[in-house]
């Protein structure tokens, strides 16, 4: 009798032990998946970031660039002005 | 009989251990594969977060970027028009101001030959109207049309700037020769002159 209470104990401890590690993994498995998730959602919050940064400065120089082409614009018509109005005129009187 | 039941109790305890044994061996490799397909299925929880992130910034800058240029190509836009609508007003102010230049004679006659020969009639009235005309050569200048052909000078100018208008003795038929209605017909030259003088285009 006392064996085999003995042999039941055993398998139960075995029983408990098995069931503490597939519990363990389990935890460790979701662990590892969160911390999976949360490691790349803060690597896509920086690629984010990094490419708002990059195309601001990208259209900061297109705003550069146009700011420069305003001022030629401004420097032409103070250059050209004259000559295009005769010639408009010159065409609206059609000599 | 003391040997045979010690026997038989080790045995029931080996078997037990076996036993105990292969099930947590078993709980084990099953503990493992979890934390294997675990790790798996964060790798491509992960890649795809970083696969969409990297889709949604590109869909950023392309927003920013579009609408920046978009913004910038109307400032270029306005700026030109600007630019156009000046020479314009300049335009119409040298026209308004032809009367008291040596082109006017010249203009003049060419205005009021055009729009007789568009009306096509012996009978043509021409109505003239400029800014600081002197009235007694514009009335001379009647002196010159074919015959039939009857002179109106109007006090004020023609649709604001100056010019000419025929028509045919019923008033049926018009021609509209003034400076703003040249300056609609001649529109797209105009703006093609302007331009291509000023910015080079």
């Amino acid at each position: 009798m006392e064996t085999e209470a003995q042999a039941k104990r055993i398998l139960e401890e075995a029983k408990s032990e098995t069931q503490e590690t597939l519990e363990r993994a389990a935890v460790e498995a979701q662990n590892v998946r969160q911390a999976a998730i949360s490691h790349a959602e803060q690597q896509k919050a920086q690629i984010l970031k990094d490419t708002r940064e990059r195309a601001e400065t990208d259209a900061r120089s297109s705003d550069m660039e146009t700011n420069s082409l305003l001022e030629n614009y401004k420097k032409l018509f103070e250059e050209r002005r004259e000559v295009a109005v005769k010639k408009a005129v010159d065409l609206i009187l059609g000599g | 009989m003391a040997e045979s039941l010690d026997k038989l109790h080790n045995r029931i305890l080996s078997d037990a251990r076996l036993k105990a044994a292969e099930t947590i061996r078993d709980a084990e490799e099953k503990a493992k594969r979890t934390l294997d397909e675990a790790r798996a299925q964060a790798q491509r929880d992960a890649d795809e977060i970083l696969s969409k992130a990297s889709l949604e910034a590109e869909g950023i800058r392309r927003s920013i970027l579009s609408s920046r240029i978009r913004a910038n190509r109307l400032r270029i836009l306005d700026e030109k028009n600007k630019i156009v609508q000046n020479v314009l007003k300049s335009v119409e102010q040298k026209l308004s101001e032809v009367a008291s230049t040596d082109q006017f004679q010249p203009t003049l006659k060419r205005f009021v030959t055009e729009a007789v020969d568009a009306i096509g009639m012996d009978d043509a009235v021409v109505r003239v109207g400029f800014y600081n005309a002197d009235r007694k050569s514009l009335e001379s200048l009647g002196r010159t049309f074919p015959r039939g052909t009857r002179l109106v000078v109007d006090e004020n100018p023609i649709d604001d700037l100056g010019g000419v208008v025929a028509s045919d003795a019923g008033g049926k038929m018009i021609f509209n020769n003034s400076f703003r209605a040249r300056l609609e017909r001649l529109d797209n030259q105009l703006l093609t002159t302007i331009s291509s003088t000023i910015f080079g285009e």
